[in-house]
């Protein structure tokens, strides 16, 4: 019973990060893909190149970066925690502006030009008439990703933060079993069976249009 | 109540606009025809401000759009005045471009709202007059994949003219539509040509062209090679490349 007890401990340390992450990277996401859609190079260029480097280094990689670069660049010390979550926030929001970017592209320009011809202005044409069905088309690729961050979680081990799957390792070894690991999988299939249908139920609600 | 002079415009150094000077009056039913490529529904565009012109002059009622500046290059008046002046023009197209997120009431109400500054009971009044008008009362809570191209062209009237423009661009409003469907759309165009809506109409369809418009213009090349009564321009036309192209038609 402390096995399970001590799983959930780590487990909700595993969606704190889990949620964190969203509800930074979900907006910020949004912020980065119209960076890197802007017709000024200024803003596009680094924008781009952020996005290249954190699709194009392991996460791993980059947690233990964000832990130790401030301290080495500016004697900063960064909470491990904080280092984990700015590293996992930079990362998805990269992944999270390329959905936003294909999503926002795939909507018709007579969508715009409508618009435009009905006199709503740039920033009413983007929130009443784009996103909506922006939000409609990435519902199966921002699931996938919501996926993947449930179970890249427990990459935070790295830097030190006990979450669901170090627990269930370091139960592993001291019972001297690998059971503690298969039920460490069991808790993150069912976090990701609720995640499928939760997308599952949005994708429902979005499906009255086409 | 809408003069457009000397317009020109060029798409990477081709020009598809050409001095093109017209004028529309009110009440007037204009009908624009001419071979693929002659700039037909560019011109609407240009005058929908979905296209930026080059050179030459656009006024709506008075209102200066865009004026040519001494150095010869097309000057637009801020966007906020622009978008103050296009709310007199609604123009439909060709693929009618409705919302797919909103059921067709709110298609139609949701500019004169938001962009107009209607109440949301205003707009909806409206929006069942024209709704009857088109013949659609029935389809008010329906979303736009549930209606036929000729349901969806006649939402896409409608909701240009919930701003209540006084002049409607149309771009070549049937071309995406069959015969039977073409009927129908027309039916509503000749409706608003009797109830003195003034418009131009882009159009391959001859015969409408012909029994509806009171003015044809006939354009080539980014040209408006001549314009007239569709009597004139049907059965006497002066250019041979007028000619030639109702000549295809009537064969």
């Amino acid at each position: 019973m402390s096995l399970f007890i001590r799983l959930c401990q780590g487990m909700l340390v595993s969606l704190e990060i889990f949620f964190l992450t969203l509800l930074f990277s979900l907006p910020l996401g949004m912020l980065v893909a119209l960076g890197s859609m802007s017709g000024k190079k200024l803003i596009k260029k680094p924008i781009r190149i952020y996005i290249l480097i954190m699709r194009g280094t392991p996460l791993i990689l980059q947690l233990v970066f964000v832990l130790y670069a401030p301290f080495y660049l500016f004697g900063i010390n960064l909470n491990r925690f904080t280092a984990a979550i700015i590293a996992f926030v930079l990362n998805y929001a990269a992944y999270m502006s390329e959905i936003y970017r294909a999503g926002i592209e795939s909507i018709p320009i007579g969508q715009y030009e409508a618009a435009s011809v009905l006199g709503f202005t740039k920033f009413q044409t983007f929130f009443r008439i784009v996103l909506p069905q922006v939000v409609k088309r990435i519902l199966p690729p921002v699931s996938n990703e919501v996926i993947t961050l449930i179970k890249d979680t427990a990459l935070v081990q790295v830097v030190g933060i006990s979450e669901l799957f170090r627990v269930a390792q370091n139960e592993a070894s001291r019972v001297f079993s690998t059971n503690p690991l298969f039920i460490a999988g069991i808790f993150y299939f069912v976090m990701n069976w609720l995640v499928t249908k939760v997308f599952h139920s949005m994708e429902e609600r979005l499906s009255y249009y086409r | 109540m809408l003069k457009v002079s000397n317009v020109y415009k060029s798409f990477d150094g081709k020009e598809v606009l050409k001095d093109v000077t017209f004028e529309i009056r009110k009440g007037e039913v204009v009908a624009i025809i001419g071979p693929s490529g002659s700039g037909k529904s560019t011109l609407l565009r240009c005058i929908n401000l979905l296209e930026r012109i080059d050179k030459g002059a656009i006024v709506v009622n008075g209102n200066v759009m865009v004026r040519t500046s001494d150095s010869g290059k097309a000057v637009y008046e801020n966007d906020k005045t622009l978008r103050k002046i296009r709310l007199n023009l609604g123009l439909v197209f060709q693929n009618f471009n409705l919302f797919p997120h909103f059921s067709v009431l709110r298609n139609i109400t949701e500019a004169p709202i938001h962009v107009a500054g209607m109440t949301r009971s205003e707009a909806n009044k409206i929006a069942f007059e024209l709704l009857e008008k088109m013949g659609l009362s029935d389809k008010k809570d329906a979303y736009p994949h549930q209606l036929s191209g000729g349901q969806s062209q006649r939402v896409a009237i409608a909701r240009a003219l919930a701003l209540k423009p006084e002049v409607l661009f149309l771009d070549e409003p049937t071309s995406a539509l069959d015969p039977e469907l073409t009927i129908e759309v027309l039916k509503v165009i000749k409706k608003l040509a009797a109830e003195k809506m003034t418009m131009a109409v882009v159009t391959h369809e001859m015969n409408f062209a012909k029994e509806v418009a009171d003015r044809i213009i006939f354009m080539d090349r980014g040209q408006i090679i001549e314009e007239g009564t569709p009597k004139m321009l049907f059965e006497n036309p002066l250019n041979e490349r007028t000619r030639a192209f109702i000549r295809g038609f009537n064969n």
